[in-house]
């Protein structure tokens, strides 16, 4: 018996632990010889490559122009895989003259054929990569073989047959799809398929509508998404019809693909649908009225503006936000509903898209400055008084700062007083500071003199222009500014 | 008493043949995930998905702590994320330092009155911050709660997306990162729950104006070997445990969660020490009590790169804690243990974070000590111990490689064959002293949960600018 056989037999039970000690280090020694021998060869195989690469893009004109043959590059497999793919790459980004020519070139030397044939031959992830490759050419002829992967028993490469019909972005890929959906005889991912719908609908959307009519309950919502996205005057009053529908979330889309196509009985439908049930139709609703931009949709974004979903609140302030040449209607009228969460949507909507700059202007122009002090005080009053004290802090015009000084003085909030304590911090400028000490003392002798059964000042009048200088810092340093 | 010494060896040994089995089978399949994904991504165009307006929008969560010197570059680059639909919701966490200043500095924040509707629990906002700048900016300001967890639930309250996404502050995020860790959400919206990146150390990297330039290997020892086991616990673990559908964490640097479902189970546990790891459990146990079909995915390419301790003393303290983190999940969910209702959850995963993640160190000392003992009685074969010794040795170095080699077939991010040669290098000294040491941190951090010790402690950190800077002192 050999020496070291009987030596592991000597071991006992140790022997297995020695196999598997050997084993282990066996392993480990394949492991690293594996890593750096695939390094070695990766390192050869791509020095290869990159020198038949660089040759074949030298000769990629004439290639093109057909002076060179396919027959010269197709018989050699690396040469062949290295140019299809530089073709694939180059139709990613060519114009439509260049892109002709590479189709062409695909066709002539045989590599459309090639590719057509494996994705109906072949199988497994072989067939899904040659499907995605068949995408990327984007020779129509091969889109009867792509929906023939749409029946592939493998979920991956029904997905890859989808989406290579999408980067074809033609009504004729989108059929294939749509007739198995309405013979309920293909399930795909909802964003697969939506994307894929999207690219191939563009043109004739209203080939979703007709499907729209024929689809089960699962897919209509996934329908009615893209036909949101791809909506175009095409689609006219027949979009209108849709909004009535009994899932909540096809009249959702209705309302996304009304403010794109904008058929003329958008406005009506979707007002109806600011008043949905569901919370997210009206959202769509609100969202839609903001991008038709028509100031007829105030009241109904006024009233969606006390929605009891935030969302919906905010979306219909961003709307009203972006309605130009309304801002001080819509503030007044916002500041009417007694809704102090509405409001604080609003303000915090407009100042963000800067239309509360247009309002507190207003203070600075003598023409406008009565209406905008009048509006402005009911607001803080109403419960937004940060407007003015953002104001205050960062308004350009110093005018305006004062203004809007004043305006919180005369306002008596007692909130102000308290938010002034947040504001008043170490890195305001000394002017800031000088105007934040007056206002504070205006407010904290108001409070001492309503306390005391005092008058109250409502509508201040102006303060003369000589007012003493310690006793208004805000007048006296807009003098200064000016 | 050696009939009992030698019943624990036995014990101990097949605990080990145990072990050794199920990493030797996570490497296997997480190799065919590996390449299936591989094989997916091949089929998959990133930029259809980034135009596509039916992508769903997408809260990234970033809590900071005492972030002033790196907040804005951070921000910056979440904000230029390829991502069609995002919102970035910083929650200034009671930062003591002028994180919030520089926020309202970087990005003109104003404050708003936005309806803040608590939903998750947390300490009290103190205010809301719009940019007037950056309209996908948020700014939450809050009152210091003590943990990452109470940070994002604040921000959980303010998201207003379909998914949020939860990242430290002071990781970077590959451009593509979200996109890429969003594939297979975006493929199966109906089943998968959350997903899951890649977290790689940065040390050593060269990063720019918050982009990273070039991947390195760091220099010390200690950082080469967290690299060595991060990507042992993700390309291995991590993506072996997601094949089965059995992935029970998903890193609290880099995760996607269906913000629904994190509302559901209400939100990270303000208390916990390992809040992502928490969560996880809560989901699975919240979806398998309502008997839901789901997934929770790892995906091995969207990389998201984070600083890792570079020292010891630091390196001990995470581990320490992490552990009792572990302990901290893993005790209030033992009732899911074995019971059928949890599925493989209860029956597999679970039992397998206790054994052979938690208990993991006793049982190591506990067999340190059988031998001790047996050698004291005159019972221990050295013969056996030796043999025993190099199949551990070995075994553990075939997985470390086998982590390396993953990296290597997929995503080869460290290009340079020295890199490579030094990580290697790593697999094979990695057991000395630096598990000898990992064990100590793992036993002390059990130690100090059971006397109630449950602090964070402080991190030291280098910053990605390379200053020295003390970050998340909590």
């Amino acid at each position: 018996m050999n020496p070291l056989t009987r030596m592991v037999e000597e071991l006992g039970p140790a022997s297995y632990v020695l196999q598997a000690a050997v084993a282990s280090l066996v392993g480990a020694a394949l492991l690293l010889a594996f890593i750096m021998g695939r390094r070695a060869a990766r390192r050869r195989y791509f020095g290869h490559r990159d020198e038949r690469t660089r040759a074949l893009r030298r000769q990629l004109p004439e290639i093109l122009e057909g002076r060179i043959l396919p027959d010269a590059w197709r018989r050699d497999p690396l040469d062949d895989r290295i140019l299809e793919e530089i073709l694939l790459d180059r139709l990613e980004i060519a114009e439509n003259d260049e892109a002709e020519k590479i189709r062409f070139c695909l066709r002539i030397s045989g590599l459309l054929d090639k590719r057509i044939h494996q994705a109906r031959r072949r199988r497994g992830w072989r067939r899904l990569h040659t499907l995605v490759i068949l995408g990327r050419m984007r020779c129509p002829e091969a889109i009867p073989a792509l929906a023939e992967g749409l029946d592939d028993s493998n979920i991956q490469t029904v997905i890859a047959a989808a989406r290579g019909l999408g980067r074809y972005a033609m009504p004729e890929a989108a059929e294939s799809i749509l007739e198995r959906l309405e013979m309920n005889r293909l399930r795909l991912p909802a964003n697969v398929l939506q994307s894929t719908l999207y690219h191939c609908c563009r043109d004739r959307p209203s080939m979703l509508l007709r499907a729209l009519q024929f689809t089960d309950d699962q897919l209509r919502p996934v329908l009615a998404r893209v036909l949101a996205e791809v909506a175009s005057a095409e689609l006219g009053e027949d979009l209108v019809l849709i909004a009535s529908d009994p899932l909540p979330e096809v009249r959702a889309s209705a309302a996304r693909a009304m403010a794109g196509a904008r058929p003329r009985l958008a406005l009506a439908a979707l007002q109806q649908l600011a008043a949905d049930s569901e919370w997210f139709v009206r959202l769509r609703a609100v969202v839609a009225l903001g991008m038709l931009q028509d100031p007829r949709s105030i009241p109904v974004l006024l009233e969606t503006l006390c929605d009891p979903n935030r969302f919906v609140r905010l979306r219909a302030a961003g709307a009203l936000s972006r309605l130009e040449g309304h801002e001080e209607e819509i503030l007044e009228r916002a500041v009417r509903t007694r809704d102090r969460y509405a409001l604080q949507a609003l303000v915090g909507e407009m100042q963000r898209s800067g239309a509360m700059l247009a309002i507190l202007d207003g203070l600075g122009d003598p023409e406008r400055r009565q209406n905008s002090r009048r509006i402005l005080l009911a607001a803080v009053r109403a419960g937004a008084p940060r407007l003015l004290l953002d104001a205050v802090l960062h308004h350009a015009n110093w005018r305006v700062r004062t203004q809007a000084a004043r305006l919180l003085a005369d306002s008596q909030s007692p909130e102000v007083l308290r938010l002034l304590r947040f504001y008043s911090t170490d890195t305001l400028r000394p002017r800031d500071r000088l105007l934040f000490a007056w206002l504070d003392r205006r407010l904290r002798e108001s409070a001492a003199a309503s306390s005391g059964g005092a008058v109250s000042v409502v509508e201040a009048p102006p303060r003369p222009a000589a007012a003493p200088r310690e006793r208004d810092p805000g007048a006296a340093l807009a003098r200064e500014n000016r | 008493m050696r009939s009992l010494i030698l019943t624990v060896n036995d014990a101990l040994f097949v605990y080990y043949f145990f072990s050794n089995l199920m990493y030797l089978f996570l490497l296997i399949f997480a190799v065919r995930a590996s390449v299936l994904h591989q094989r997916q991504l091949a089929s998959i165009r990133l930029e259809r998905f980034r135009n596509s307006p039916f992508s769903p929008p997408v809260s990234i969560i970033a809590p900071a702590h005492n972030e002033g010197q790196s907040i804005a570059q951070s921000i910056r680059s979440f904000l230029t994320l390829d991502y069609p639909a995002i919102e970035v919701i910083v929650v200034n966490d009671g930062s003591q330092d002028d994180t919030l200043e520089v926020l309202t500095r970087e990005f003109q924040l104003l404050r708003t009155d936005l309806a803040y509707v608590q939903e998750v629990s947390c300490h009290p906002v103190h205010g809301v911050y719009m940019s007037q700048t950056e309209p996908r900016l948020l700014v939450v300001d809050k009152q210091a709660g003590g943990s990452k967890a109470d940070a994002t639930n604040a921000g959980l309250n303010v998201a207003s997306s379909p998914y949020v996404c939860v990242l430290d502050a002071d990781s970077l995020l590959e451009k593509d990162a979200l996109l890429r860790v969003m594939v297979p959400i975006l493929a199966d919206p109906a089943r998968v729950v959350a997903a899951g990146g890649i977290v790689r150390a940065v040390n050593g990297s060269v990063v720019e104006d918050g982009q990273l330039r070039r991947v390195r290997l760091p220099r010390r020892f200690v950082e080469v070997v967290q690299v060595v086991e991060y990507l042992r616990a993700f390309l291995v673990g991590r993506e072996g445990w997601s094949y089965f559908n059995m992935l029970m964490i998903i890193s609290g640097a880099f995760g996607v969660f269906r913000r629904d479902l994190v509302r559901q189970v209400g939100g990270y546990r303000p208390a916990a020490i390992g809040e992502d790891f928490d969560l996880m459990v809560r989901m699975h146990r919240r979806l398998r009590e309502q008997n839901v079909d789901y997934r929770a995915c790892f995906v091995p390419d969207p990389v998201c790169w984070t600083e890792v301790p570079p020292d010891w003393k630091s390196v001990g303290k995470q581990r320490s804690r992490w552990q009792k983190g572990m302990i901290d999940t893993l005790w209030p969910n033992r009732d899911m243990l074995f019971r059928p209702r949890y599925g493989r959850i209860g029956f597999i995963a679970l039992p397998n974070l206790w054994i052979y993640e938690a208990l993991a160190p006793v049982v190591e000392l506990v067999g340190l000590a059988s031998i001790l003992l047996a050698a004291f009685l005159g019972i221990l074969s050295t013969h056996f111990l030796l043999l025993f010794l190099i199949f551990g040795y070995a075994f553990s170095t075939m997985l470390s490689i086998g982590g390396v080699l993953l990296e290597e077939i997929t995503f080869r991010r460290y290009n340079d064959w020295r890199e490579v040669a030094k990580l290697l290098l790593c697999c094979f000294a990695e057991h000395f002293p630096y598990h000898q040491a990992h064990l100590w941190w793992r036993l002390r951090g059990m130690w100090q949960y059971m006397r109630g010790d449950v602090a964070w402690g402080k991190m030291t950190r280098v910053g990605f600018a390379g200053s020295p800077a003390k970050q998340r002192a909590r």
